[in-house]
């Protein structure tokens, strides 16, 4: 379990990652750079409440690895398996 | 014959059997349920990226949005997270005054997140915007800000009716000692989707 110090630090850094990202939307640099920074801030925050919030990293590999991976590979299973359809759609017209 | 918590205990971890995952009942239910919900709201940001990357043009975001008000939300959503760990960790340590304290600090974040995100869809409807329609030229927009932004509320509403039955329950002293713990996961999945919408809808 968590020390109260450890929660408040990850709120203290999801506060400056939010900031940090804002600050980066409205940069003035390329728009896939912007992008990216955004996808790792996003990503970054993610982990953080995973965790330190939910308290993954305290529980066992394999719960960890059911639900990370769970979601990423369903998630991008059903996108690459949908996305050629909608792409196909897209073009019927065409 | 052997108690069946010694059974559980000796199994091996690859093994399967009673406790693979060495967490109780509830708990893995709670994942297995957050999971689930991950991949609903998984499958509608695909969605809503896949149209947006099929648009040839999408409203300009600081026409709808004010991001300082957007800020503020993200930040009550997130400080309320961290009293609900504070929670959780209060309640692991058998501190039940400093539980409740929590738990009715996060409703409080909860209630004021709603409270900005009826005046946020409010000043949008009043703007002309509706399921099927937008004064910003991309109808598509409005239907998925609306239907993603409000599924997410509606989880926000039922953690905030979810705590105010935990906290009515350690007010009384009938809480499980699992609960706050359980509620807790629910909470932060809820921050945990608002970190994607917020820089899928608000900043990108």
């Amino acid at each position: 379990m968590a020390s109260y110090k450890t929660y408040w630090y990850t709120w203290g850094v999801l506060l400056v990652l939010t900031l940090g990202m804002i600050l980066a939307g409205g940069a003035a640099i390329s728009k896939v750079w912007i992008v990216a920074l955004l996808l790792a801030g996003m990503l970054a925050k993610a982990t953080l409440i995973l965790a330190n919030f939910m308290h993954l990293r305290f529980e066992r590999v394999g719960l960890i690895l059911t639900v990370v991976m769970g979601i990423v590979f369903t998630a991008l299973a059903l996108f690459f398996g949908i996305a050629p359809d909608g792409v196909r759609i897209l073009h019927l017209g065409q | 014959m052997k108690e069946a918590s010694q059974v559980i205990g000796m199994e091996a971890t690859w093994g399967g059997g009673g406790s693979p995952f060495a967490v109780s009942w509830r708990k893995l239910m709670m994942w297995i349920f957050l999971v689930g919900d991950a991949l609903l709201f998984a499958g509608f940001l695909a969605s809503y990226g896949f149209a947006r990357l099929a648009s040839p043009e999408w409203p300009e975001r600081s026409q709808m949005f004010h991001l300082e008000f957007i800020a503020l939300m993200t930040f009550i959503l997130i400080s309320s997270s961290a009293t609900m760990a504070t929670a959780v960790g209060a309640a692991h340590r058998g501190d039940r005054k400093l539980v409740l304290r929590c738990v009715l600090l996060t409703i409080v974040g909860g209630v004021a997140f709603l409270g900005m995100q009826a005046y946020e869809w409010t000043s949008l409807i009043r703007a002309g915007a509706s399921l099927h329609a937008n004064p910003w030229g991309v109808p598509h927009f409005s239907s998925y800000f609306f239907l993603i932004t409000g599924f997410h509320g509606s989880h926000v509403l039922s953690g905030v009716i979810i705590l105010g039955i935990l906290a009515a329950r350690l007010a009384s002293g009938r809480a499980r000692e699992e609960s706050p713990e359980l509620v807790g996961l629910y909470w932060h999945f809820v921050d945990l989707v608002w970190v994607f919408i917020f820089t899928l809808f608000y900043l990108i």
